[in-house]
C-alpha cells in the first residue's frame, strides 16, 4: 500500500506550487455582491413571500375544487369550453403569426447570408435582423399594431410575425452559410440562372432545417401569444387577465390545466414532425440553435 | 484474491459476455488477458468491479461478494479496485490534480466534493500518486493539454490515489504509440512489483503479453481457453486462442 | 443488307425509363393539412391586412406621438430601470442554480433512478408549458403587485428553460469520465460534480447569460402584468395614452437590450 515513506525513487522532480485561487475567489465575491445588491435594489418586499404559504394553499384548494367538479355540469362545462376556445384562438394566432414571419424571413435570410449576398447587403440586413430581435413582441404589438388594427388577435398575429422575422432570418442565413458548396458549383458550371441556383442548390439544401426552425418558433409563439393576450390581443392571455383580476380561482385552475394540456399536445405534435423532417436530412436542431430561436 | 466460480454474464440484448468462467487470481499477480475483440476480455474486467452485472455464478474480490452486492456495497468494493481505460477517460476541462482526486471521491464527503475543497491529505495523496508515475510537474496543468501517454499516466495516478488492492486495465496501450506503450506497461509492472497490487491487463499484442504477464489468460467466445505463464504462451497457443494464424498486427514491435 | 440506325428505339437493349416517383403521400397529406389549418386559423382570428390601409390614417395620429419621444422621461423613471435590472439578476441567479439541479435530475446520464427521472421530466414539461405571464399573474395574486411577484415568476420560468437546455447538454457529454468515476466508486454527487460538470460548464455559463438576456426582454411583460420594474411604468403610461413616454421607454429598452446583448457576447467569448 502507498505510504509516504516508500514514495517512489523517481520523485526527484519538485512539486509545482498550487496556482493561486485569488481570481476565482474575486469572481465569486463579485457575483455575491452583485446578487446582494440586486436583492436590495429590486425593491421587492421580501416579507410578503409568506403569502405563498398562507394564500397559496387556499388558492390551490379552490383550483382543485374547480377541477374535480363534474365537467359536464353548469357552469363548469362552460369554463372548460371557454378556456379551450380561447386557447385554440391563441394557437391560431401563433400559427398565422409564425407563418407570416417565416415567409418574410426567407428573403431576409438570403440577403443576410455571406455566401449569397454582397458584404454591404449582408451587414445592413444583419443590423435590421438584430434590431428586430432586440424588440420584445409586446412592444411591436403596442406601438405598431394596436393603433391600426385595434385590440384583437390580428394585431397579435402580426406582432408575432414581425418578431419572428429577426430570429428566423438569422437562423436561415446561418443555415445557408453552412451548406455544401458542391451543388452550387455544379449548378454554376452548367450555366444555371441565378434564381434557379438559389432555388435548387441553396434552398433545397436548407429546407428541412429551416422548416424545423419554423416549427420550433411556432412552439415558442404559442407561449408568446398568451402574453400578447394580456394587453388585449385576445386568446388565452386575455381570459387569464380577466380571471385573475376577478380572482375566479375555480375557473383559473381549469384554464391553467387547459393551457398545459394543449401546449404539451401541440409541442409534441410539432416536435414529432420536426424530428421526422430532420432525421431524413441528417441535420439536427442543436441546443444552441434552440437558444437562438427563442430570443 | 479474486475468485470467479462458474460466472456467466449475459447482456440484455442476449449476447453472452462470459460463459461459465472459473478463475482464481492470487494477490500480487500480474495477469494479462488476451483474445480477439468480442472474446470477453473487456467483459471479464468490467465484471470484476461490477460495471457489468453477473448473471449467474459467484465472484468475490478480497472476500467481498461482488455478484450479490447492493449499490452501496458495490461502490465500496469499487473504491478498492483501480481501473485504467483505453481512452484514458480523464475529465479534460479540469486540472490533473482534480482528475487524480476523483479516484478518492468515494471517501470524500459530499459537500467537499461539491465545492472542490480538498484537504491537505487528499492533495498529498494526489501528489504521491503523480510522483509514482513521474508526472508531478504537470499537477496543475489542464488534462486537455497533455499528450496521450501523459494522460494515461495521470489515469494510472488516479487509480493509485484510490489505494487499490486490485488494478484493472482495459487495453491501456491500444491508443498509444509503441515507445509510449512500453513505458506505460513498465509503469504498471513497477507499481505491481513495488506495491503488490494485483493487476489484470487486457492486451491484444502478444509480445507485450509475453513480456509482462506473470500469467497469461486466453479467452475466446466468453470462455477461458488458455491459462499459463508468459513463457508457455508461444505462437501456437496464440493461434489457438485467436482461432487464426498470426499477423503483423498482433505484435507491437512490428507496428513500430 | 441495309444499314439501319444504331439507336433503334425498338431495340431490345433500350432500358425502360423509370417513372418519376410520386411524392410521398405523407408529404402531400401534411402539406394539405397545413394549408387547411392555415386557412382555418386565419378565418377564426379574422385575419386581414385590410386595416393596414383603411385605419392607417387613424393610426397615424398615434404613430406621430410615437415619433416624438419624450426623452427626459427615461431619466425620471431611473428607479424603475434599476429595479428591472435587479429583478433580472436575482431571478437569473436563483433560477439557473435551481435549474442546474433539475437538469441533473432530468438526464439519464446523471440520474440513476428511473422514476425520479420520469417525474422530473413531466414536472419540467408542465413548468415550461405555462407562459411567463401566467406565473406573473399567479404570484401577483399570492404576494401582491411589485418586484417580488416579478422575481418569483421569472425564477420559475428560468428553471424551466435552464433545466431543459442543460439537461440536453448533459445527455451529450462524453461517457468515459463518468465510467471512470463509477469505477472509482464515486457517489452520484461526486460523479455529477467532477465527471459531468466540467464538461458542461462552458455551455451552462452561456445559457446563464442567455437567460439573463431573456429576463431583460421579459421585463415589459412582467411589469405590465404587475411584476414591477420598467414594464410597470410602460403599462401605466400606455393606459394613460402617454405615447410619447411609451416611445421614449421603448427606445431606451431597445438600447439596453442591445447593450446587454453585447456584454453577454463579450462574456461568452471569455468563458467558452
Amino acid at each position: 500500500m502507498t505510504s509516504p515513506a516508500t514514495a517512489s525513487a523517481r520523485s526527484t522532480t519538485p512539486r509545482p506550487p498550487e496556482p493561486s485561487k485569488t481570481k476565482e475567489t474575486l469572481v465569486w465575491i463579485g457575483l455575491l455582491v452583485l446578487f446582494g445588491g440586486a436583492v436590495v435594489l429590486s425593491n421587492a418586499r421580501w416579507s410578503e413571500i409568506s403569502g405563498i404559504f398562507t394564500d397559496g394553499w387556499r388558492y390551490l384548494q379552490l383550483m382543485a375544487e374547480g377541477l374535480f367538479q363534474n365537467p359536464f355540469s353548469e357552469p363548469y362545462s362552460e369554463y372548460w369550453t371557454l378556456a379551450f376556445d380561447r386557447m385554440l384562438e391563441s394557437v391560431y394566432m401563433a400559427w398565422v403569426g409564425t407563418l407570416l414571419g417565416a415567409v418574410l424571413s426567407i428573403p431576409m435570410g438570403f440577403l443576410a447570408a455571406r455566401n449569397v449576398s454582397g458584404p454591404v447587403t449582408v451587414q445592413v440586413t444583419r443590423i435590421v435582423l438584430n434590431a428586430i430581435r432586440a424588440v420584445p413582441e409586446l412592444v411591436f404589438a403596442i406601438i405598431l399594431m394596436l393603433p391600426i388594427f385595434g385590440f384583437g388577435p390580428v394585431a397579435g398575429a402580426i406582432a408575432l410575425g414581425v418578431g419572428a422575422i429577426g430570429t428566423l432570418g438569422k437562423l436561415t442565413a446561418e443555415a445557408l452559410e453552412g451548406i455544401d458548396p458542391g451543388p452550387v458549383e455544379a449548378a454554376k458550371a452548367s450555366g444555371a440562372g441565378r434564381f434557379s441556383i438559389l432555388r435548387w442548390a441553396y434552398w433545397s439544401q436548407v429546407l428541412p432545417e429551416v422548416i424545423a426552425f419554423w416549427l420550433y418558433r411556432f412552439e415558442i409563439n404559442i407561449r408568446a401569444s398568451a402574453v400578447l393576450g394580456v394587453i388585449g390581443a385576445g386568446g388565452i392571455g386575455s381570459l387569464l387577465g380577466q380571471l385573475f383580476s376577478r380572482r375566479e380561482w375555480e375557473q383559473i385552475g381549469i384554464t391553467l390545466v387547459v393551457i398545459i394540456v394543449v401546449t404539451i399536445l401541440v409541442d409534441s405534435i410539432s416536435g414529432g414532425i420536426r424530428h421526422h423532417i430532420i432525421s431524413g436530412s441528417g441535420q439536427k436542431v442543436t441546443t444552441e440553435e434552440k437558444v437562438e430561436a427563442t430570443l | 484474491m479474486i475468485e470467479l466460480k462458474n460466472v456467466t454474464v449475459r447482456y440484455p440484448n442476449g449476447v453472452v459476455g462470459l460463459d461459465g468462467v472459473d478463475l482464481e487470481i492470487p494477490d500480487g499477480q500480474f495477469v494479462v488477458v488476451v483474445g480477439l475483440s468480442g472474446a470477453g476480455k473487456s467483459t471479464l474486467i468490467r465484471t470484476i468491479n461490477g460495471l457489468v452485472p453477473v448473471t449467474s455464478g459467484t465472484l468475490t474480490v478480497d472476500g467481498m461478494d461482488v455478484s450479490g452486492a447492493s449499490k452501496r456495497e458495490l461502490r465500496a468494493i469499487r473504491s478498492k479496485i483501480g481501473m485504467i481505460f483505453q481512452s484514458f477517460n480523464l475529465v479534460k476541462r479540469t486540472s490533473v490534480m482534480n482528475n487524480v482526486i476523483m479516484g478518492q471521491l468515494h471517501h470524500i464527503p459530499g459537500w467537499r466534493a461539491l465545492l472542490g475543497a480538498w484537504t491537505k491529505e487528499q492533495k498529498e495523496k494526489g501528489y504521491q500518486a503523480l510522483e509514482r508515475v513521474g508526472i508531478v510537474e504537470k499537477t496543475w496543468t489542464r488534462a486537455s493539454e497533455l499528450s496521450g501517454g501523459q494522460q494515461q499516466r495521470v489515469a494510472i495516478a488516479r487509480a493509485l490515489a484510490q489505494d487499490p488492492s486490485v488494478m484493472l486495465a482495459d487495453e491501456p496501450v491500444a491508443s498509444l504509440d509503441p515507445p509510449t506503450a512500453q513505458m506505460v506497461m513498465k509503469d504498471l509492472q513497477r507499481i505491481n512489483r513495488e506495491l503488490g497490487i494485483t493487476t489484470l491487463v487486457n492486451l491484444h499484442f502478444l509480445d507485450l503479453a509475453r513480456a509482462y504477464g506473470d500469467r497469461v489468460i486466453g479467452m475466446r467466445d466468453g470462455k477461458v481457453v488458455f491459462d499459463g505463464t508468459g513463457a508457455e504462451a508461444d505462437d501456437a497457443v496464440f493461434e489457438k486462442i485467436y482461432g487464426r494464424s498470426l499477423t503483423a498486427d498482433d505484435t507491437l514491435s512490428s507496428n513500430a | 443488307m441495309t444499314v439501319t440506325s444504331t439507336t433503334s428505339p425498338h431495340g431490345a437493349s433500350a432500358p425502360v425509363r423509370p417513372k418519376k416517383p410520386a411524392p410521398s403521400p405523407l408529404l402531400i397529406g401534411g402539406l394539405v393539412l397545413a394549408a387547411i389549418f392555415t386557412w382555418w386559423a386565419a378565418r377564426e382570428i379574422e385575419f386581414t391586412l385590410g386595416d393596414l390601409f383603411t385605419n392607417f390614417a387613424n393610426g397615424w395620429v398615434v404613430i406621430q406621438q410615437f415619433l416624438e419621444p419624450n426623452w427626459s422621461f427615461i431619466w425620471r423613471v431611473w428607479d424603475a430601470w434599476v429595479e428591472t435590472i435587479s429583478i433580472s439578476i436575482v431571478a437569473t441567479c436563483v433560477g439557473v442554480l435551481a435549474g442546474l439541479v433539475f437538469a441533473f435530475m432530468a438526464s439519464r446520464v446523471t440520474n440513476r433512478s428511473g422514476w425520479l427521472y420520469r417525474a422530473t421530466k413531466i414536472f419540467l414539461s408542465i413548468v415550461r408549458s405555462l407562459p411567463d405571464i401566467a406565473y406573473v399573474l399567479i404570484f401577483v395574486a399570492l404576494v401582491g403587485v411589485g418586484a417580488l411577484a416579478g422575481i418569483l415568476a421569472l425564477i420559475i420560468f428560468n428553471i424551466g428553460i435552464a433545466a431543459k437546455l442543460t439537461a440536453e447538454t448533459i445527455d451529450a457529454v462524453e461517457a468515459g469520465p463518468i465510467e471512470a468515476a463509477d469505477a472509482a466508486g464515486a457517489s452520484t454527487v461526486g460523479r455529477s460534480r467532477w465527471a459531468v460538470m466540467p464538461q458542461i460548464l462552458p455551455n451552462y455559463l452561456s445559457y446563464c447569460l442567455y437567460i439573463f438576456e431573456l429576463n431583460i426582454r421579459s421585463s415589459v411583460v412582467i411589469g405590465i402584468a404587475g411584476g414591477g420594474g420598467i414594464g410597470q411604468v410602460l403599462g401605466v403610461q400606455f393606459a394613460r395614452f402617454q405615447y410619447e413616454n411609451v416611445a421614449a421607454i421603448t427606445v431606451a429598452l431597445f438600447v439596453v437590450v442591445l447593450l446587454i446583448d453585447q456584454l453577454s457576447q463579450f462574456l461568452r467569448r471569455r468563458v467558452v
